[in-house]
């Protein structure tokens, strides 16, 4: 993933200008050379003296892998599990935490807020005192990061 | 004679106080929710500012303890007043206006438990 990512760089850097002395050392793939030979007996004598370093123009971004709602779903029961006044083997994906599973108003508070910590946003609390089973969270946090199918 | 009357039964029927902060029990709940996460996520910064000897967990267990301890009140009135002296311990945990015996009173280690039974409280001097 990294390689195609460089590729793809390394591509708009060829289309826009760019030094092809450096990159050619650094690019393994089979297409980029094909397109490295098409530009490079203009480019290399044009542009070559005038940028000397263009690696600030790739920027390289690293990113989360993409949330599924799979994924979503195995998070939040993975950290309702490791909480300790749940018992693992009881917890459904559809079991609700009043009734079922028995616990208190504060206790849902410190599960939000558990799944506030794992997913890095804020969940405001008139929202939150409704979620009352996992599903709901799951179907709340697919809603904020805009994940359907 | 009976319009008074009638008038004094329809005042006590339903008496509508002026709020501190919350108009219903709702609300008031609402508060307490949110009070209640501020005081958790204070509590690991808490315990290493003032670098108590417990835990995180014997913290929040305490917080707990505590609200716990006003699980049954039910006047929204009462539920806003405990939450602002909350608030007023929270405010003045979070700035250092505290020390650490402060905070260590309400673990009440150095508190003898009071006795309960008779033949404690006959040993002890029958104090009420």
């Amino acid at each position: 993933m990294a390689a195609r990512v460089l590729q793809h760089c390394v591509r708009t850097l060829r289309l826009s200008s760019g030094p092809l002395a450096l990159r050619a050392a650094v690019v393994p793939a089979a297409p980029l050379h094909r397109a490295l030979s098409f530009y490079s007996a203009d480019r290399r004598t044009r542009c070559v003296n005038r940028f000397p370093s263009l690696d600030v123009l790739c920027r390289q971004y690293g990113h989360l892998p993409p949330l599924t709602l799979e994924s979503i779903e195995e998070r939040v029961l993975y950290v309702l599990k490791l909480y300790d006044k749940i018992n693992p083997e009881k917890l459904q994906a559809t079991s609700h935490f009043m009734k079922d599973l028995g616990l208190d108003s504060l206790d849902q508070v410190e599960i939000i807020m558990a799944m506030e910590d794992e997913f890095g946003f804020e969940i405001p609390d008139g929202e939150a005192e409704k979620l009352m089973t996992p599903d709901e969270i799951v179907q709340y946090i697919a809603d904020k990061k805009d994940i359907y199918e | 004679m009976a319009s008074t009357a009638a008038t004094r039964a329809a005042a006590g029927a339903s008496k509508v106080v002026k709020p501190i902060f919350s108009r219903d029990l709702d609300e008031a709940k609402r508060r307490v929710r949110e009070l209640y996460r501020a005081w958790y996520r204070e509590i690991p910064s808490t315990v290493a500012l003032f670098q108590l000897d417990i835990n995180v967990r014997t913290g929040r267990d305490k917080v707990r303890e505590m609200f716990d301890k006003n699980k049954h009140v039910n006047d929204p009135r009462v539920i806003d007043m405990l939450v602002i002296k909350g608030k007023m311990e929270l405010q003045e945990t979070i700035h250092v206006w505290k020390q650490k015996t402060h905070i260590m009173r309400f673990f009440n280690e150095s508190q003898e438990p009071r006795p309960k039974d008779f033949l404690s409280k006959f040993y002890s001097g029958h104090d009420p």
